[in-house]
């Protein structure tokens, strides 16, 4: 007896200590899905219980980072990085240019993270006299993320500046926001007059940001879809004590006409639509996934799932537009963590995810490689600069917000700000063309073979705007940048394309929303216009002149228009915010440093550096082309 | 998530703050000598003769264990446990051997409060200076004279405030004041007098006011702060009156008088980032309630009961985003309650009653959802016990009918329910002082108005909670020399069915009130207590321990399947020493529990962590011919551990508080 119980009992040990681990069904499957490089799965959690997680799936490993699973919690990529957990009930997950949005409900907070580390790049508190606006779903289009709250509101953020720069009015308890022909439409669900809810979807002009019209729906609006110029709302009426349920609807609203043009008579908790077919689920139909035609309302499929698979609690759909897998996320008992479920088009499952998260509510593909580094306590510097001699930044959008200019600011204060940024990977912008900036690495940059030093910015493929790189060795050791300053020369000046010691000067405007008139030294004239996106004054207002001029090397025109969109090209190699981030693309060689008369200049290492706008560019979409700078790096500190 | 889900949590989460929210119906009975027991007179906590678990604390434990409010002493029971919001203001409930606290019943001098809205009773709520002595039976009781309504219940904490007992027909004077942390302050005074030769009437009134504003951690790993709870005042005011009167012909009659009213801020589950605390809760409670004793003959006693309570209770959000920008909910419940109960001596060791109890609740709310319901009940009851030298049995049958009736919409169904409960106590060796006692009992909890007509979530058809205990135990209570010591072990094994919970209804989104959970648990409270009981110099020691296994047994498909019942430790143990002495008395006091659960589903990410609190005091009363002056000194949290009982609801840490008591 004793004999077996000394068997058994570790057996049951484990047994007891075992908690959930996020495992796959099937261990090593090849997972991957169209270009993408895995998955992330918001999941909220469970109310007041501060535990929102984030997961992510690598389909190149074909497992969750399962970092949190020694405590035993869910996976949570979230806290591995950024060393502090989301908060309490987060609603919806955004992947956005290269960056995570998320509402956190409960929190009140938008939180952005890098998408490629996951690491929080701001915290974004959501509040209106002290009151938890609670935002609950998240939009973007042409640069700003777009998030409705429950407190009646709708809140803009500035993608580059990640501030909240504008909030408006709608109606009640907005639970749902999409986009759709140039306007915003928002669900008002007015749920907490549970006897009298809302009734109406607000249609919003992206480029005023105000609310122009208010479409009358059935009571109860929720959840809002998107396709092409329709826009489809999930209205659940109000509570019948009858059925002791709901009486839930699928209203189709034309956004050429914002009018409810169609009304299906179908339950809708959840949707997905692709090619103007919806995947989703609904009230009361035991997790059954089902598919309809949009255009009809007709049920296409009334049971999506061919190989008897049972979601317990669909939570979440989502499909790859391209390759059709659907991707479903199962709450299980709400309590419990929940799974997430790959099917075939074919309704077939191709794997589970086990123990992904409490309540996982949405999933994002990510297309970046993603890197986790484990959080290793307070934020450390950044890149390898911690001087900022000069900024002067020419005027522009971004101007006076980043860095932001506060009453009182001086160009000293400014350059302290600008180092601030920097070591924090957040952004500065030099403005229009000729904006500079002159900063000191903290250790000598050694010329070895290959990259030297690494410059970021925020390029991405059809949005260039290139700046000129100067590199300055400290001669006279007296740690100022008061030596001889050597051009890097890229493509284009290699290639002959480039002008040089082109002057331009900037008149500060009349009024603080007004333009900024510019001459340039060969007599062309131009303007840097003030648009809506942007209120603050574009002209440095720590700057005293009247005007402001600068003398740079100016680069070819890279704007093009092409089927209805701008595109700021990029330029071969060789200048900052040219191509998007990457070891390669943000690399420069001190041994593209030549004298004026473009022989190479020969230097064995650099002490400074200076990144100056090479662009007059504009567009009427995005306004004028300014170099923007996160983050310095020395490659090589020490001389081999 | 999808709304609808999101709002039931809303709603839920709001039925939380309700139970905060609501009142209590505080009755009284009077206290007349207990004609049919052997009166204990011993210090002992444990009551040997008692078929069921006992436990009860005298205001020495209440001051050895720096009871402010009566939950405080509770923690020290074995067997009860307490769920704490937190702070003064912070709801406080108390559960029994697995059954979840609306089968713990609460009575005030005898009478069962009710509260018929949330089915809890905030014992918070009551003050340590307005009982004499708190005790919590688990089971059957011995008392034949209990009224019906009490006798169905599974376990009962009686709250006594004892009959005035003047010297010499001496006025009898004291005033009390007491000062703590977090700006804590209450004053008490109290007079008691004979008026004329029959009436001893006693008046009493206590205001306690607090701050509450102590701070505490939030983790959060990197970003963890120091924070102050917020919105944590509270401000109650007491004020009872009560009349004992011998009417002639072995007849007693007390009539008390009591109002009570509280305003206070309810402080915030602690999220993320997020911590505004607006809520605030206005209770007013007032009563009047008459009990007559009279011993018609030697073998024939009757009591009668009466009672009518009013409860109001206000909660308000001024800050929440629907149309009238605030949820104010008012509610207020009223009770008429009339109880009779006829005890009839058999022969010298057999006896028999029979009691009956109508009560009327009536609940009306300022919504347009408020269904109002009235609630007719009948309990009866009919009992009999066998009580020799070394042996006591009880048998007893309960019976309860109920009736409803609504404003709004149908109402709920009519319950119809018999209940048995059983009860043996033997005296197995007379030298060792050695009882072998066991029980059965057979109880049942109504659906509370909530349960069944709460807006979307309730459901007219519940039928009530059943639950069903068995256990056995040994005593043994004896001394050595001057010390009396005791020692006790009770097992016991308990079944909830049919147990009322919130679940996603056919569609998912909705949730609702449905009679579906099943629990088991499998249970031991044991303990130990040493008295000296003369001698100038008297020390004490109290130690328990708990064993509880309460095991999820709803649904063997589900996750939850033989999970432990959240907020339930699996261990928990406390101590309480103090020692008498004609300068100083001190004491020192240790809880401790073991990891529990906040969720039914007992995964990682609802583990929360054991935790233990060490508290003592000093006290010492000075007398002269003229006065009485008590002066203590208390220290609660000691080494300032900083823990939450309830998730995201955090204790206070080290506290401290001094009184003096002046009494004429």
């Amino acid at each position: 007896m004793r004999k077996h119980l000394t068997k058994i009992l570790p057996l049951l040990l484990i047994a007891l200590a075992c908690d959930p681990e996020p495992v796959l069904l099937e261990q090593g499957q090849v997972i991957a899905d169209g270009d993408h490089t895995g998955v992330y799965v918001l999941s909220e959690g469970l109310f007041n219980q501060n535990n929102s997680t984030l997961a992510w799936i690598d389909f190149g490993t074909g497992q969750p980072d399962s970092w949190a699973s020694g405590t035993g919690r869910s996976p949570d990529c979230f806290e591995k990085v950024n060393g502090r957990r989301i908060g309490d009930t987060a609603n919806d997950l955004l992947l956005y240019g290269n960056r995570l949005y998320i509402a956190v409900s409960e929190s009140s907070t938008i939180e952005i993270l890098d998408a490629a580390t996951c690491s929080s790049l701001k915290q974004i508190p959501l509040n209106r006299n002290g009151i938890a606006s609670q935002p609950r779903r998240i939009t973007a289009t042409a640069g700003f993320v777009y998030v409705c709250c429950f407190d009646g509101t709708v809140t803009r953020i500035d993608t580059l500046t990640m501030q909240a720069d504008a909030t408006i009015t709608v109606g009640r308890n907005p639970d749902g926001i999409c986009c759709a022909n140039g306007k915003l439409y928002v669900s008002n669900s007015g749920g907490l007059d549970t006897q009298n809810p809302d009734n109406t979807v607000s249609v919003i002009d992206m480029n005023t940001f105000t609310e122009t019209k208010r479409i009358t729906v059935r009571s109860n609006p929720g959840s809002i879809y998107a396709d092409g110029t329709n826009v489809y709302v999930v209205s659940r009426g109000i509570f019948d004590y009858g059925t002791m349920d709901y009486d839930s609807r699928l209203h189709r609203i034309d956004t050429k006409t914002d009018e409810v043009t169609a009304t299906y008579n179908i339950p809708i908790l959840n949707m997905d639509i692709v090619d103007g077919k919806a995947w989703f689920y609904g009230y009361g139909a035991g997790g059954t996934i089902q598919i309809m035609d949009l255009k009809t309302g007709q049920i296409l499929d009334s049971d999506f799932i061919t190989d008897g698979t049972r979601v317990e609690c669909p939570y979440a759909i989502k499909l790859e537009p391209t390759t059709r897998k659907v991707y479903v996320c199962d709450a299980l008992d709400y309590v419990t963590p929940g799974s997430l479920l790959c099917f075939s088009p074919e309704g077939r499952l191709l794997y589970r995810v086990q123990s992904i998260g409490i309540n996982p509510n949405t999933v994002a593909f990510c297309d970046n490689k993603v890197t986790l580094t484990q959080y290793q306590g307070e934020p450390k510097i950044i890149g390898d600069i911690n001087r900022v001699f000069r900024y002067m930044p020419a005027p522009g959008q971004f101007v006076n917000l980043l860095p932001k200019y506060e009453q009182g600011d001086d160009a000293s204060s400014m350059n302290d700000k600008c180092l601030k940024a920097l070591q924090s990977g957040n952004m500065i912008t030099l403005g229009g063309f000729g904006g500079y900036i002159t900063a000191g690495f903290n250790t000598t940059v050694h010329n070895l073979e290959g990259p030297d030093f690494r410059i970021d910015g925020n390029a991405y493929n059809g949005n260039a705007e290139p700046g000129v790189v100067w590199v300055s060795a400290d001669e006279n050791g007296n740690g100022l940048p008061d030596d001889t300053w050597y051009e890097i020369w890229g493509s284009e000046q290699k290639e002959g394309r480039a002008t040089y010691g082109y002057g331009i000067t900037y008149s500060k405007p009349t009024a603080s929303d007004g333009d900024s008139p510019w001459t340039g030294s060969d007599g062309q004239t131009g303007s840097i216009t003030h648009n809506t996106f942007h209120s603050q004054p574009y002209y440095p207002e720590w700057y005293a002149g009247e005007s402001v001029s600068f003398t740079a090397t100016l680069l070819p025109d890279n704007v093009t228009y092409q089927d209805g969109i701008y595109v700021m090209s990029s330029f071969g190699y060789g200048y900052v915010d040219n191509l998007p981030n990457s070891p390669e693309n943000s690399a420069f060689d001190i041994d593209w440093a030549v004298n004026p008369d473009g022989t190479p200049a020969g230097l064995g290492s650099i002490d400074f550096i200076k990144i100056q706008n090479g662009v007059i560019g504009c567009n009427s979409t995005t306004g004028e082309l300014s170099t923007e700078v996160s983050a310095i790096y020395n490659l090589n500190p020490k001389a081999e | 998530m999808t709304f609808d889900v999101k709002y039931c949590l809303i709603t839920i989460c709001t039925l939380c703050f309700q139970l905060e929210a609501q009142g209590q119906v505080l009755s009284d009975t009077m206290r007349t000598k207990d004609i049919q027991e052997v009166t204990v007179t011993s210090d002992r906590t444990t009551n040997p003769t008692s078929v069921s678990t006992t436990r009860k604390a005298d205001t020495r434990l209440m001051q050895a264990t720096s009871t402010l409010q009566i939950s405080d002493v509770l923690k020290y029971f074995s067997g009860a446990t307490v769920k704490d919001y937190g702070g003064v203001g912070g709801l406080k409930t108390v559960s029994v051997r697995g059954l979840g606290a609306s089968h713990t019943a609460v009575a005030y001098d005898g009478i069962i409060i009710t509260d018929n809205q949330t089915g809890q009773i905030d014992l918070g709520k009551f003050s340590g200076s307005q009982a004499e002595s708190v005790r919590m039976v688990s089971g059957p009781d011995n008392d034949l004279l209990q009224p019906a309504a009490l006798a169905a219940q599974a376990a009962v904490i009686s709250i006594s405030t004892g009959r005035p007992n003047l010297q010499d027909g001496r006025p009898k004077y004291s005033a009390q004041l007491k000062s703590g942390s977090y700006k804590t302050q209450s004053i008490q005074a109290e007079s008691t007098f004979n008026a004329g030769l029959r009436n001893t009437v006693s008046l009493q009134g206590e205001w306690l006011k607090t701050e509450g504003n102590y701070p505490y951690t939030q983790n959060n790993g990197a970003s963890s702060l120091e924070m102050r709870r917020d919105n944590s005042d509270v401000q109650r005011l007491r004020i009872e009156g009560a009349m004992f009167s011998d009417i002639g012909n072995n007849s007693t009659l007390t009539t008390r008088a009591y109002w009570f009213q509280s305003e206070q801020g309810l402080p915030a589950n602690i999220l993320y980032n997020e911590n505004a605390a607006r809520e605030r809760l206005w209770n007013r409670n007032g009563f009047i309630q008459s009990t007559l004793t009279t011993a018609v003959s030697q073998r024939f006693t009757l009591r009668f009961n009466a009672k009518y309570g009013i409860t109001y209770t206000r909660y308000l959000d001024p800050k929440v985003s629907n149309t009238q920008g605030r949820t104010d909910n008012r509610y207020t419940e009223q009770e008429g309650y009339l109880s009779a109960v006829a005890f009839y001596r058999i022969a010298d060791c057999l006896s028999a009653s029979f009691g009956a109890d109508g009560r009327i609740s009536y609940l009306d709310g300022n919504g347009a959802e408020q269904a109002q319901p009235t609630r007719y009940t009948l309990n009866s009851t009919a009992a009999i016990k066998y009580a020799s030298e070394r042996l006591t049995v009880t048998g007893r049958l309960n019976h309860v009918a109920t009736k409803e009736k609504t404003r709004l919409r149908q109402a709920a169904q009519s319950y119809n329910h018999l209940s048995p409960t059983a009860g043996v106590n033997w005296l197995a060796w007379s030298a060792a002082g050695l009882h072998l006692r066991a029980s059965f009992s057979n109880t049942f909890r109504l659906p509370t108005f909530n349960d069944l007509y709460f807006e979307q979530i309730g459901r007219r058809d519940l039928r009530p909670e059943q639950a069903s205990v068995t256990s056995a135990g040994i005593v043994i209570d004896n001394e050595i020399g001057n010390v009396s010591y005791s020692i006790y072990a009770d097992a016991y094994n308990s079944n909830v069915k049919d147990r009322i919970m919130a679940v996603p209804g056919k569609n998912t989104a909705v949730w609702m009130m449905k009679n579906i959970g099943q629990v088991t648990t499998h249970g031991l409270e044991t303990g130990l207590e040493l008295h000296a009981q003369d001698g100038t110099v008297r020390p004490a020691l109290l130690v328990s321990y708990t064993y509880q296994r309460s095991m999820d047994k709803s649904d063997s498909n589900s996750s939850t399947w033989n999970h432990q019942l959240p907020y339930t430790p699996r261990h928990s143990a406390s101590a309480v020493t103090w020692i008498e002495t004609p300068y100083i008395n001190a004491s020192c006091n240790l809880l401790y529990s073991g990891e529990y659960f906040c969720n039914g589903y007992n995964g990682p990410e609802y583990r929360m962590p054991s935790y233990y609190e060490i508290g003592c005091s000093v006290w010492r009363t000075f007398t002269s011919h003229l006065l009485e002056v008590t002066l203590k000194a208390e220290i609660i949290n000691l080494t300032d551990n900083r823990y939450e009982l309830v998730r995201n609801y955090p204790m206070p840490g080290i506290q401290a508080r001094s009184s003096v008591t002046i009494t004429l």
